[in-house]
């Protein structure tokens, strides 16, 4: 038997490759979102596996140090260090903010980290590691910046040593890494104003300016202008320890919240970037509908042009089944091409997005499966109405 | 006309159609009868309205009659109702078809808009071509087998509908009007190329027409005026 879709479809190649190209577009952007979606589970999977950690010992009632703020003095990490079951423990101060380079300017998510414990990137790509104890900077090669590069962070400028891959926060911000003195001073640094402000507030305050105490203004003015705050405690286990256990030690002697990495990476997925997969599911609602509508619309139309060749066919003893198959394979080829289109260009421009995008084959077969459901469904509307021609319209009068 | 043997291709016996109900029904066919034998080509001529295509679309199993009796090579298909199940299968197998304007598939090229139809019967698809291209030269026109149908002209897209009309080897062939856009010389052929046909092939066909340039080449003629047939003799001149 003739397959009359297929000869329709070459017989009219150019318009069902026009029409399969706009909806491969259309699929590519779907496509796009489920891999901007997949992207930012990677990035917080990244995020977790790239700290180093097993545990994230942040302030007691947060969700710190990724999706709220956190505040820990940083002599915690002693006592924590000194745990049954900690093989490490580091401190970690993270902001994320704006710094400037010879080129232009970057958001970054700033990482204080302590040399040669959990929180240090250890993967580089390029240059070394930060080895000095202030003014040099590991950064994500997604900032743009270069090994050699000196980029300037408040006050002080630093060198670019060397670079990184797939650091970024949980919102795609690329990582730059310093030393956590360096972070603390950009965290809680006070621009000169403020300070001599609050020297002189400080003065006035007689709490503390005592006469007959010599040093205590001084010893309070010195406390007000550096901060021994870190914004968490990377601790890596010791082999066989149950991290389960270690936590639940942390948060009863220690009075401060543990999170083992299953807990961290439930905090990042399902809260922190629950709204935007929740935006992005909708959008991949419409754009299904969207798609439906197309491919129901263009079925249609290129089915009733076909009224009277319909007629004929019913008239000569086409079955519903052959004519209806025709209609069936001709949606189901228009979304093959537009899901080969789609799947193309969605690789093509995926390296533009400024957020990552992850296609992964997994959600390519469910797309396929969903572009072959939704083209089906489509046809439906074209399918009823070509049945419904009378094949007495073949014949005059 | 040579006809084969007694018993006729078509039969129709006070053939009834009425459509709608009440004071609104209207009486198209009000007791037809016709009989056509194998190999003869009869026209059907009359006034527009007289029920014409509603007797065409009752012989080709497409609109159901109301009353009386159709029998084809001696077979009754209706009877005060179709006394076949599949009637798709009765017009692909047993009716061909021919129609004003040839209406064959666009995106399918010559061969196969003839091939369709015994590949619609279950034919192989080698089969089924073999036979569309013995039809298309038969017809003169098998030297565009592979054309597309755009690519044809009027009188050579009448020739491909006629071969595919025939395809079935079907005892019946229906033709609607189709010399009605055809010049003379071409409306001629047309007729030629159908006795030939029905004399080779032993079909009855039966071509409604208003065509004056044709209606003197049949040798019967059936003349239908309010919804009855009379039959008068032709004038049987050579197309």
């Amino acid at each position: 038997m003739i397959n009359l879709a297929g000869r329709d479809i070459l017989n009219g190649w150019g318009k069902f490759a026009f029409t399969g190209v706009g909806l491969g577009l259309l699929i590519g952007v779907t496509l796009s979102m489920a891999g901007i979606y997949r992207g930012m589970v990677e990035d917080a999977t990244v995020l977790i596996d790239g700290s180093g950690a097993d545990l994230w010992v942040v302030q007691q009632g947060t969700l710190g140090p990724y999706a709220e703020p956190s505040s820990l003095r940083d002599d915690v990490v002693r006592s924590i260090a000194g745990l049954p079951g900690v093989a490490g423990a580091g401190n970690v101060a993270y902001l994320t903010m704006q710094v400037s380079h010879g080129t232009g300017e970057a958001r970054v998510m700033l990482v204080g980290f302590e040399h040669g414990r959990p929180g240090e990137p250890d993967h580089l790509v390029a240059g070394r590691p930060v080895t000095r104890g202030h003014y040099e900077a590991v950064a994500d090669e997604k900032s743009g910046l270069k090994v050699g590069e000196r980029v300037r962070i408040r006050r002080h400028d630093y060198e670019v040593v060397g670079l990184t891959r797939r650091m970024v926060s949980a919102s795609g911000d690329p990582m730059l890494f310093v030393p956590l003195k360096d972070a603390q001073e950009v965290q809680f640094l006070k621009d000169n104003d403020t300070l001599v402000n609050e020297r002189a507030r400080t003065a006035a305050n007689p709490a503390f300016n005592r006469p007959g105490v010599p040093g205590l203004l001084e010893a309070v003015q010195a406390s007000q202008a550096q901060s021994r705050q870190v914004n968490s405690v990377l601790v890596r286990l010791a082999p066989g320890a149950d991290a389960d256990t270690v936590a639940e030690n942390i948060r009863r002697w220690k009075r401060l919240q543990a999170y083992t990495k299953a807990q961290m990476e439930e905090i990042l997925v399902a809260k922190l970037i629950a709204t935007s997969s929740r935006q992005i599911a909708m959008f991949l609602v419409i754009l299904s509908v969207v798609s439906a509508a197309i491919v129901a619309f263009i079925i249609y139309t290129l089915t009733v042009n076909k009224v009277r060749e319909i007629a004929v066919l019913k008239l000569i003893g086409a079955t519903n089944a052959t004519i209806g198959g025709m209609i069936l394979q001709q949606a189901l080829g228009l979304g093959l091409i537009g899901f080969v289109v789609g799947r193309i260009v969605a690789g093509l421009w995926a390296p533009i997005f400024p957020k990552y995008v992850l296609l992964i084959p997994g959600d390519a077969a469910r797309g396929f499966a969903a572009v072959m459901v939704i083209c089906a469904l489509a046809s439906v509307v074209a399918i009823r109405a070509a049945l419904k021609v009378d094949p007495a319209e073949a014949i005059g009068g | 006309m040579t006809v084969a043997n007694d018993t006729p291709a078509i039969r129709i016996q006070g053939l009834k159609k009425r459509y709608g109900a009440g004071d609104t029904a209207v009486d198209a066919l009000k007791g037809v009868d016709m009989t056509v034998a194998p190999g003869e080509v009869v026209g059907l001529i009359g006034p527009s309205g007289s029920g014409k295509s509603t007797l065409l679309k009752c012989l080709g199993a497409v609109i159901e009659p109301t009353a009386g009796r159709m029998e084809i090579s001696g077979e009754a298909i209706y009877d005060d109702g179709w006394k076949l199940d599949d009637l798709r299968a009765l017009r692909r197998d047993r009716i061909g078809f021919i129609f004003q304007a040839p209406y064959l598939i666009s995106f399918l090229d010559v061969t196969d808009n003839v091939a369709l139809l015994p590949m619609l019967a279950g034919a192989r698809n080698a089969d089924a071509r073999a036979r569309a291209r013995e039809l298309l030269d038969a017809l003169d026109v098998g030297h565009r087998a592979a054309a597309r149908i755009s690519q044809l002209s009027g009188g050579e897209q009448q020739r491909v509908a006629i071969a595919r009309a025939l395809a079935n080897r079907p005892p019946v062939i229906l033709a609607d009007e189709p010399t009605a856009p055809l010049d003379s010389e071409r409306a001629l052929t047309v007729v030629r190329i159908l006795n030939g046909m029905a004399a080779k092939f032993q079909a009855a066909i039966i071509v409604v027409t208003h065509d004056e340039k044709i209606i003197p080449t049949f040798r019967r003629l059936y003349h239908i005026r309010d919804g009855k047939t009379h039959e008068e003799p032709g004038e049987g001149r050579a197309p």
